[in-house]
């Protein structure tokens, strides 16, 4: 999992740090759901371009 | 009175559009300060506006049925000469020179704007809450929300000022309130509304659309903002397929809204549309790579500003704002990825269904300040919880229609969520009509 504080530090400029510890249970739950869709992904998935991609 | 009503009065000179632009101005004085739906209004352009249309009537130039009708365009909409705030204490005199092609639109099927409603800050959210314009409340219960972003424009319809007012919906914007108001709202096809001039929240997931007491309001605003023509003269429903969803969108409900939603789709069947259970791809995936790309395109647009204005946004703005910052440009560019997967997975269901009902909220409006809600017996964070069955709709891109079903035992308003395939609109605004018909919800008033 992602450090989110040594990230949010290493921004330019930073997140300040009182704000960083509201962010780290969402980003964390966001994280735990992203992840295993990602993993699902191949070479042959292509990006999103537009509506078009629909059909 | 609705756009129809009016259009026909209008016609048969027994109003006239100054008339009706002087009750909405009255409407505006009298229920503002208890709703606070407006940021701006215009009253002595719309005046001016209102007697132009009349000489033109007059003289025999019709324009359509909304000429002549006041109207209201959401706080994001570019009005040259009229200031546009998006809710936004950095654009709080803002004035545009040019209009947003909406407003281009609107005005050349002869609409009068009497003003500019209040929104969720840069429409980043569901409650109107503002922080710099004063919370939205809502028409039915003033101690409630009436959703967001375009809380507004939801409030004023809802309580009877105007019978248009322009939505945008990025993650349920137009949707939401609707619900929670008891009005009539539209997001059309990703891409079928012109979005030039209106401020961006996430390119690849905003969408324009209408919000009217009415569905037949709704298809005339529809296609005088550049969307194509209904017919509504006939909404024959029989042998349409209506697509009902064994999984996820009635998993956890109040128990109200899964009733009023369920006597919709009766109603439907009455009417002849045969209703089949479909299984839906995985919504809370779709959510999930939604909250991905949203969180990542809105800090783009507001980067800037959050680096040298940070104190000027509200705090829930902020932490959002933050949480973008933290989203790799790779994790972004495998949600566009993923979209395309699950898109060209859910375009397989319009080979068994015409349309999909289910629930637009999960539950009627909570309470202005209202951080959590119980739904189902599980404690939600509010915005999580009032966006979970719309954020995947705007992924897909696919038209979706709210209009009220029902009521709860306390008077507050439930919304039926009505989705189209691609283009679809026809369709939705059929079906929608057709229950709006066949049902007395839309007489109700706050």
């Amino acid at each position: 999992m992602t450090d989110w504080k040594k990230t949010a530090a290493a921004l330019d400029p930073p997140i300040p740090e009182p704000d960083v510890e509201k962010l780290l249970p969402v980003m964390d739950a966001l994280e735990a759901a992203f992840r295993p869709l990602q993993r699902s992904l191949t070479a042959e998935s292509d990006v999103w371009t537009g509506p078009e991609d629909a059909a | 009175m609705t756009i129809l009503k009016s259009a026909d009065a209008l016609r048969a000179k027994k109003v006239s559009s100054l008339e009706l632009t002087n009750d909405t101005l009255e409407k505006i004085g009298r229920e503002n300060p208890r709703l606070n739906a407006f940021i701006t209004v215009t009253a002595d352009v719309a005046r001016a506006r209102a007697s132009a249309m009349d000489a033109e009537l007059a003289h025999g130039v019709d324009r359509g049925p909304l000429h002549g009708i006041p109207f209201a365009h959401k706080d994001i909409v570019y009005t040259k000469g009229v200031r546009t705030t998006g809710g936004m204490k950095i654009f709080e005199n803002f004035v545009p020179d040019h209009d947003a092609d909406i407003a281009i639109s609107l005005e050349r099927a002869g609409t009068v704007m009497v003003g500019k409603t209040n929104l969720h800050e840069c429409a980043y959210g569901i409650t109107s809450t503002n922080p710099h314009f004063g919370a939205v409340r809502n028409p039915w219960d003033t101690d409630r929300i009436p959703g967001g972003s375009s809380g507004g424009s939801g409030a004023a319809v809802a309580a009877g000022i105007l019978p248009l007012a322009t939505g945008t919906d990025t993650g349920g914007s137009i949707r939401i309130p609707a619900s929670f108001c008891g009005i009539t709202g539209l997001k059309p096809t990703f891409g079928r509304i012109s979005k030039r001039g209106v401020m961006p929240l996430g390119w690849t997931m905003d969408h324009m659309g209408p919000m009217t007491k009415t569905v037949r309001d709704c298809a005339l605003a529809f296609h005088a903002m550049g969307g194509p023509s209904t017919d509504l003269s006939s909404t024959d429903i029989r042998g349409l397929r209506i697509g009902l969803p064994l999984n996820y969108y009635f998993d956890r409900l109040d128990l109200e809204v899964s009733e009023s939603v369920r006597t919709a789709v009766q109603t439907a069947a009455a009417l002849g549309a045969r209703i089949i259970d479909i299984k839906v791809p995985d919504i809370d995936a779709l959510n999930v790579i939604g909250r991905v790309l949203l969180l990542a395109e809105a800090t783009t647009v507001h980067l800037e500003n959050l680096l040298t204005r940070r104190a000027d946004f509200g705090s829930d703005v902020v932490t959002l704002l933050d949480q973008g910052r933290l989203i790799r440009g790779s994790d972004y560019v495998d949600a566009q990825r993923l979209r395309r997967i699950y898109i060209r997975e859910f375009s397989k269901l319009w080979s068994e269904v015409d349309c999909i009902f289910t629930p637009t909220t999960p539950t009627p409006a909570p309470k202005i300040g209202q951080t959590t809600m119980n739904v189902g017996g599980v404690d939600e964070d509010t915005r999580l919880a009032t966006t979970r069955l719309m954020r995947a709709i705007n992924v897909l891109g696919i038209p979706a229609l709210s209009i009220p079903c029902g009521f709860t035992k306390s008077g507050l308003p439930i919304g039926l969520q009505i989705l189209g395939a691609p283009r679809a609109e026809e369709t939705i605004l059929r079906v929608g009509a057709a229950i709006e018909d066949a049902t007395s919800v839309v007489g109700r008033r706050p």
